[in-house]
């Protein structure tokens, strides 16, 4: 038995994931695929949110996934993100100093 | 010949038992109906009922409610009392119209159940008039409800949202279906007369009362007024059936009233919060939900608790939490995912009902009123299509209500907080603790899948809006939506909003 290609060399399988955004009030269901970066994962659980319930802030926006900041080009397969898995997505807002 | 007297006749006609001797005890109160459990089935036997009643008794009070009841509402349709109700109130009464009507019919099931598995005759006695109360509840409700579809198609949802897959029609289901259908006797006599009725009820029926009357709905008041006279009676089959638990089994009895108290608890605060806070026009409000809640359902909860020696509930500082949050997340996703629901929710945050808001409740704009401001400014700019939504609110599953539940961190952030759960082989997410301790422990039971479930397994076909809505049952006739944008975006119209939908598209 030989083992199947590395989940990132895999043809992008739907992962739908239990979103929030930043302060937004509900968790929301949120389709991606196992190839999206995590910059696509934050871009489509904003478009539900951002500017429609919470006010759009001019920072950048990063994934928090158990507890864990993800890099913007990591995939979701890359990061193991799982079907049902939950995220959230904050503004990286920078601290004051 | 002269008439017994009564002592010498009650006992008779109020608690009679059988002695089987063709079959076992257990063929005719079998475990999974009658639910005895560790309590020695000889122990039923002192189940007494403290306000009693005869048949004939029976008969001519509740032939003088219904004569009373339907004489309001046959003077009532000659006037144009409906007419000038406030569309936030008529809201109201859709909840409770299409919430209501089929689970009194649910309650029959179950009265019925406990008058044939009840395990004393005097139980199966009082059962008996607590399904005809509740038959009478059914019908009564319906009908009321049904008068109003020639004026609003939405009434139609009295008798019809019950029966659709409508994701709060599946959340009451849930609910219901546990605590009436499928549970045995004992564990319904607690989770029904004992916690809904004796506890709940009241503040959909006395509470509620006092806003419609306020608000001028004198016949949705004096139905739901009638009704309540019959809930102090049957709901008197808790109180014996606990004391008998508690004394075999407490452990048992502290379960099943903690976890009937937490699904009643999720439900109100879905239907009857918003429609006290919100939906009820701001001058007619007569206390806000928290303030109903305590002095009506928590002040006699705790009481009952002392009274038969239980304890408060594991999730108590969760819930007293939850009156500052629970509603108003619930409200807001009710209103934004409007076109899922057979009423038309107000949004009700103009400038006063704001200021009122805070002052019962000196979190709300903090936790709520930047998202509200937003929606405000995007109504303002015209752009209702921003307030629309694209996407499932995500459900929880155990109480089938959206997971929208803001906390307070220590360093006073509010946010909402994932709660989940790995197990056999899937992950699952509830709107609360509670939710999943009891989801937890009654794990091996088979539950309703919820909306978002049946949507990622494909029984919801097209995948989109369009198809939500129509597996839903709801047709534009009677889509919700807000029945008056202006009213309460018109104080804050001319000011500068920056991060709205526009900005975000261009």
């Amino acid at each position: 038995m030989t083992a199947g290609p590395e989940p990132e060399d895999r043809a992008p399988e739907l992962v739908p994931l239990n979103a929030i955004f930043a302060t937004d009030f509900t968790q929301i269901l949120v389709p991606v695929t196992t190839a999206n970066t995590m910059a696509e994962v934050a871009a489509a659980v904003a478009y539900h949110v951002e500017g429609k319930r919470v006010r759009a802030l001019p920072y950048a926006k990063v994934v928090i996934y158990h507890g864990e900041r993800l890099p913007a080009d990591m995939t979701v397969a890359a990061a193991g993100i799982e079907p049902l898995d939950h995220i959230a997505v904050e503004y990286d807002i920078p601290e004051q100093s | 010949m002269a008439l017994l007297k009564r002592e010498e006749w009650q006992g008779f006609v109020r608690d009679v038992d059988w002695s089987c001797s063709y079959v076992d005890d257990e063929a005719v109160y079998p475990e999974w109906h009658s639910g005895t459990g560790k309590v020695p089935r000889e122990a039923w036997r002192a189940w007494e009922e403290s306000y009693k009643v005869s048949y004939p008794e029976y008969v001519a009070t509740q032939r003088e409610k219904e004569a009373a009841v339907y004489a309001v509402k046959a003077a009532l349709q000659r006037s144009s009392a409906f007419d000038s109700l406030s569309e936030g109130w008529k809201s109201a009464t859709k909840v409770h119209f299409g919430g209501v009507a089929l689970v009194e019919f649910t309650g029959v099931l179950a009265e019925l159940k406990m008058a044939r598995f009840g395990l004393a005759g005097a139980w199966r006695n009082m059962a008996v008039f607590g399904q005809l109360d509740e038959l009478r509840h059914a019908a009564i409700t319906t009908s009321f409800g049904h008068e109003l579809i020639a004026k609003d198609p939405q009434y139609d949802w009295t008798q019809k949202a019950f029966h659709t897959n409508d994701w709060v029609a599946i959340s009451l289901r849930n609910l219901f279906d546990a605590m009436m259908t499928s549970s045995n006797a004992v564990d319904i006599a607690l989770q029904l007369p004992l916690v809904f009725e004796t506890g709940f009820t009241n503040l959909q029926f006395v509470a509620l009362a006092a806003d419609a009357l306020a608000s001028g709905d004198v016949n949705f008041a004096n139905m739901i007024s009638s009704i309540q006279t019959d809930e102090a009676r049957h709901s008197q089959q808790g109180g014996p059936t606990l004391e008998i638990l508690v004394e075999h089994d407490p452990v048992r009895a502290q379960w099943v009233v903690d976890k009937a108290f937490w699904g009643s608890a999720r439900a109100f605060a879905a239907l009857t919060g918003p429609a006290m806070d919100y939906y009820t026009p701001l001058e007619h409000r007569k206390q806000s939900y928290r303030e109903f809640m305590e002095e009506w359902i928590i002040d006699q909860f705790v009481r009952t608790l002392e009274q038969y020696g239980l304890n408060k509930p594991w999730y108590w500082d969760e819930f007293l939490r939850g009156l500052d949050t629970w509603h108003h997340g619930l409200h807001m996703g009710l209103w934004f995912w409007r076109p899922t629901i057979w009423w038309r929710p107000m949004a009700a945050v103009s400038r006063d009902e704001r200021t009122w808001l805070a002052e019962k409740y000196p979190n709300w704009e903090k936790v709520y009123g930047d998202k509200w401001d937003v929606i405000i400014d995007n109504v303002n700019n015209n752009d209702v299509e921003a307030t629309l939504p694209e996407t499932l609110p995500w459900l929880c599953t155990t109480c089938h209500l959206p997971c929208c539940n803001a906390t307070q961190s220590r360093a006073g952030t509010w946010r909402v907080r994932d709660v989940r759960l790995s197990y056999d082989g899937r992950i699952y997410h509830f709107c609360t603790n509670a939710c999943r301790q009891i989801f937890w422990k009654d794990r091996a039971n088979v539950n309703h899948e919820t909306l978002v479930d049946r949507f990622l397994a494909g029984q919801i076909q097209p995948m989109d809006v369009g198809g939500i809505l129509s597996y839903m049952g709801l047709t534009p006739d009677v889509m919700g939506d807000d029945p008056d944008y202006e009213a309460w975006t018109r104080d804050y119209a001319g000011r500068p909003a920056e991060g709205i939908a526009a900005a975000v598209r261009s």
